[in-house]
């Protein structure tokens, strides 16, 4: 069991990240907190080491996303858009940020973690296609189709 | 490419833990650990009651054989004067029952505990013993018949005993078979073993005959039979020993 100190260390470290994850995934507030809890509580009870931060980073990318996962084919709802959770975080977003994160949270689910990934997390290709056990073409399939899909939606930069 | 990363991070900058998150996850996790230690205190707590149990139980089974081994008799000795007792040995040398064959053997019992000691101790405590002395005169004849597969030893041992020696006593060895028979008649198997031994020679006595004589008296009359007129004493084997045993 890991020590309060660890806990506290990468509760200050991986908050946000865990957070848009599950943003990215779930549909609302309470899922979140859920899944964020399980996360978390994963990671109390993980009794392995990690090599390095890096480790210790995408370790949290793979355990939130897998915990989003679960918990969604757990209440079988796989197939809906999360836009509830855009409609909560609402007022702390403009305009035009909310436009790019409504399109990214219409992507299909495995294109939202990888664009997620790629974008803002700013793993590689190869980084992401480890950190979800997939071949490295896939990611780069799945990364192209999703630009497409934005560039489709959104023009401008995309474009 | 970089201005749509640009676009994805200023989209999702926003969206952060919040510090209620953060506050009601540490809590949580802090009382899971709470819980998970409770519960591997209990564990342990269970484990070691656990284990406890298992030694209490390994040691009451060792002590409940180990008692089984001490309680088990392995070898007898009847010791007749008139008084007829019979003590049955574990392999530990120790005598683990007394028992009477007559009224003063059953008397004797009630006075002298001879249980829990050793066989050469309870002869020496039967032999030193008051009452008993009463019985051991000159016309009286102690002997001592063992059955066991150690019988020659057994009998070295007893013979080594100054009291003993100083009683002229006899020493016999005998067997389980005899000595069974010899319950069947409510006899000690040492009075017995002489019945068998006069019945050799006087075919008219009967074990009725002998439960009224003495060893002492069934012991003149194998001599009388036997044609010998000497003392008792020349009557024994240089070991004290006897060579007739009471197979039959």
């Amino acid at each position: 069991m890991k020590s309060t100190e660890d806990v506290n260390r990468v509760m200050e470290a991986y908050a946000d990240m865990v957070r848009r994850i599950c943003f990215v995934h779930l549909k609302n507030r309470h899922d979140t907190e859920d899944v964020f809890q399980n996360v978390y509580m994963k990671y109390l009870l993980y009794e392995g080491s990690f090599e390095s931060s890096e480790h210790e980073r995408a370790w949290f990318v793979r355990v939130t996303i897998n915990a989003c996962t679960d918990w969604l084919r757990a209440l079988s709802r796989r197939k809906w858009v999360p836009l509830d959770a855009l409609a909560e975080e609402g007022t702390v977003l403009d305009d035009p940020a909310k436009e790019v994160l409504e399109a990214v949270l219409k992507l299909p689910e495995k294109y939202r973690d990888v664009i997620y990934l790629f974008y803002y997390e700013e793993y590689t290709a190869v980084e992401i296609a480890k950190i979800l056990g997939k071949k490295e073409n896939t990611v780069y399939t799945w990364l192209s189709r999703a630009k497409d899909i934005l560039r489709e939606k959104l023009g401008g930069e995309w474009s | 490419m970089s201005g749509a990363r640009n676009e994805i991070q200023k989209s999702m900058e926003n969206i952060r833990a919040t510090a209620d998150m953060k506050r009601n996850t540490l809590f949580y996790l802090e009382a899971q650990r709470t819980k998970k230690n409770r519960g591997i205190l209990q564990h342990k707590q269970s484990m070691t009651m656990r284990y406890a149990m298992a030694v209490i139980c390994i040691f009451l089974l060792a002590g409940a054989g180990g008692y089984q081994v001490y309680r088990r008799p392995v070898s007898y000795i009847s010791i007749d004067v008139n008084p007829s007792i019979e003590l049955a040995v574990n392999r530990f040398d120790r005598v683990v029952s007394a028992k009477g064959y007559n009224a003063d053997g059953e008397d004797i019992l009630q006075h002298v505990s001879l249980k829990n000691i050793s066989y050469l101790q309870a002869i020496e405590r039967l032999l030193q013993d008051a009452y008993y002395s009463r019985f051991l005169n000159r016309d009286s004849q102690l002997v001592v018949t063992v059955v066991s597969e150690h019988s020659d030893v057994m009998m070295e041992q007893i013979n080594e005993n100054d009291s003993f020696r100083a009683l002229d006593a006899m020493t016999y060895s005998s067997d389980t078979a005899c000595m069974a028979e010899a319950h069947q008649h409510e006899m000690s198997f040492g009075k017995y073993r002489a019945f068998l031994e006069l019945s050799q020679y006087d075919e008219s006595i009967t074990v009725e005959d002998c439960h009224g004589m003495t060893i002492g008296e069934i012991q003149n009359r194998i001599k009388t039979c036997q044609g010998h007129s000497g003392s008792k004493t020349t009557e024994k084997h240089s070991n004290g020993h006897s060579g007739r045993h009471g197979h039959h």
